[in-house]
């Protein structure tokens, strides 16, 4: 059984190291996803139990309760935190009008040459005047 | 222990209102300063009866211990909890001051300021992950504050990174509580003595990873940069002087407190680690010209100092680590804030500021140098590449004062008469520290025994 979850939680981080490392920022999200929901797994596998629902009167062997609460917990904080995410996403998106992250990093990168090329131009003017 | 209940309850019942309202309106973010300054007036009093004394324990609710959410103020975590409360209330203050520009900005600060102090003041394990997905949650928000191209971009970077930092470390518990089978950190640090090494040092790897990424250590620097250059003043000395600080509590309440024999064996690894941060990162801020940049990569280079008091580890590292940590969230507070302000007195409390970061007297980051030297004497090759370190911070921050203020490149109006006032003070603060450093000595030395103490 642990084998199974482990195989099951690796195949999930794998597949979202790969959708994260894509251009399209919609895909980064769904690999941050798939990612959290490994780590989920994970978390529900570290307290791997035989016995009963843990359900008020106790009957018998109940499995771990705890490590489900854990479970629970980090899926809404997982899934809180996607919420916001794909809301600068969608913020980006409207902002860069693109959603591929190499066009947003380009925009950046030519804001800095032009800083530089203003820079340079003023060094240049300087050097005049001092002349 | 109405103490202890207020430093949670009053920012957090503060925080929850005041989202829903308009926080550009003056009030509202006076009010969020108030909610600050209660909580870091109930840390103070509490501070006061754990300082010196024996740590307090509680579990909210009246729940019976092991059931509800369990609570412990030690030394260190008061310590950490004050600095960031302090530097959250200078950063909101100072935006109170300016106008906020979002509406949101009041309320986030102020459940920050109660996740924050959750995170510092937890003794379970999970819970600790609860308050710094929420701590991390607003400085998501935080980061996109402006709401430019550049504060969009930036915040993306910093979520999507920081978000894998988490759940590392999310792994790095279900480990923990997969091989000692508890959540209660005192009971961890018992338990995992006994555990498999080989387990024992994955975990150890994975706290390292998720605490690296929030410091902004060298291999996981990357997102560091781009978010302090993006984020307007007050975010930056946020995240920097306040968030940050969850990477330094988390390495050493982890590392030398659940961890001990794990950091001992990675000792070497760390202090090597953060050389290549110090050297890295002075480096790249010499070759930068704006104040904001040169700031972000010097980020860089002054967590390097901590990863290395904490490599060298005993209570001498441990106590430098720890003084090291608090003196640079205020110098980053005083530094980040001044950036893009303008005036006679500005001028002033960035040579205060430059002169702590890179270490010269009277300024507190020399009691934070000292304390490293002391740490690291015995070592000359250490000493020497500090000393380089050093040198190197005080080249860019004064090469950032000959742009801005010699040369008179900054640009804008002159700041307000009370922001300018508002800096004096924090800058009169980092000075205290430095002038009268027995109070920060003496935390730092408090901090560094429950540390040590956990390890026996």
């Amino acid at each position: 059984m642990k084998l199974v979850f482990a195989l099951a939680a690796s195949t999930l981080f794998g597949t979202g190291a790969y959708l994260l490392l894509n251009r399209d920022l919609v895909r980064v999200v769904l690999g941050i996803v798939l990612i959290s929901q490994g780590a989920t797994l994970t978390l529900v596998a570290s307290g791997l139990t035989r016995g009963r629902a843990a359900i008020y009167p106790l009957r018998g062997q109940v499995s771990d309760p705890l490590s489900q609460a854990m479970a629970l917990t980090a899926i809404v904080i997982g899934l809180a935190v996607t919420a916001l995410l794909l809301v600068l996403v969608l913020r980006v998106a409207l902002e860069f009008q693109s959603r591929r992250l190499d066009e947003v990093a380009e925009e950046e990168a030519a804001r800095d040459a032009r800083l530089e090329a203003e820079e340079a131009a003023d060094h240049a003017s300087e050097d005049e005047a001092a002349r | 222990m109405t103490a202890f209940t207020l430093t949670l309850v009053v920012p957090w019942a503060a925080g929850i209102v005041l989202v829903f309202c308009d926080g550009r309106r003056r009030t509202i973010g006076w009010l969020a300063v108030a909610a600050l300054l209660g909580n870091l007036a109930a840390l103070i009093v509490l501070a006061t009866t754990v300082l010196g004394g024996e740590p307090l324990r509680a579990t909210t609710g009246d729940w019976p211990a092991g059931v509800g959410i369990a609570l412990r103020a030690d030394a260190l975590g008061i310590v950490f909890a004050l600095v960031s409360s302090f530097a959250l209330l200078a950063a909101t203050v100072h935006e109170v001051l300016h106008g906020v520009a979002e509406r949101v900005f009041p309320g986030l600060v102020a459940l920050l300021a109660a996740a924050l102090t959750g995170v510092f003041l937890t003794g379970d394990l999970f819970n600790f992950y609860v308050f710094f997905e929420l701590a991390m949650a607003a400085g998501y928000i935080l980061a996109t504050y402006g709401g430019t191209r550049r504060e969009l971009g930036a915040a993306l970077v910093f979520t999507a990174v920081n978000l894998l930092g988490t759940f590392v470390f999310v792994l790095s518990v279900a480990g923990v509580y997969h091989v000692t089978g508890t959540l209660d950190m005192t009971q961890i640090a018992a338990r995992l003595d006994t555990v498999n090494p080989n387990a024992a040092v994955l975990i150890a790897v994975g706290f390292f990873i998720a605490f690296g990424v929030k410091l902004g250590l060298f291999p996981f620097h990357f997102w560091l940069p781009t978010v302090y250059t993006g984020a307007r003043p007050a975010v930056a000395a946020i995240l920097s002087g306040g968030l940050a600080n969850i990477g330094a509590y988390g390495l050493l309440r982890f590392g030398a407190e659940l961890l001990p024999r794990e950091l001992e064996l990675a000792g070497t690894a760390l202090i090597v680690v953060g050389c290549v941060s110090i050297v890295y990162g002075s480096l790249l801020a010499v070759s930068r010209r704006t104040a904001a940049e040169t700031l972000a990569y010097s980020a860089i280079g002054q967590v390097g100092y901590i990863l290395v008091a904490i490599g060298i580890g005993g209570p001498v590292g441990f106590a430098a680590a720890v003084a090291y940590s608090i003196v640079n969230a205020l110098n980053k507070t005083l530094l980040f804030l001044t950036v893009q302000m303008r005036g006679a007195l500005v001028g002033g409390a960035f040579v205060v500021g430059a002169f702590s970061l890179a270490g010269v007297p009277p300024a507190s980051g020399f009691i934070g140098k000292l304390e490293i030297f002391r740490a690291t004497a015995d070592e000359p090759a250490l000493l020497a590449l500090i000393l380089l370190g050093s040198a190197l911070s005080f080249v860019y921050i004064f090469q950032i004062y000959q742009y801005d203020f010699w040369r008179g490149e900054r640009a804008g109006p002159v700041s307000s008469r009370p922001q300018q006032a508002l800096i004096a003070v924090v800058a009169l603060v980092v000075l205290a520290a430095g002038v009268w450093p027995e109070p920060l000595l003496a935390f730092s030395r408090d901090a560094a025994d429950v540390l040590v103490g956990g390890a026996r």
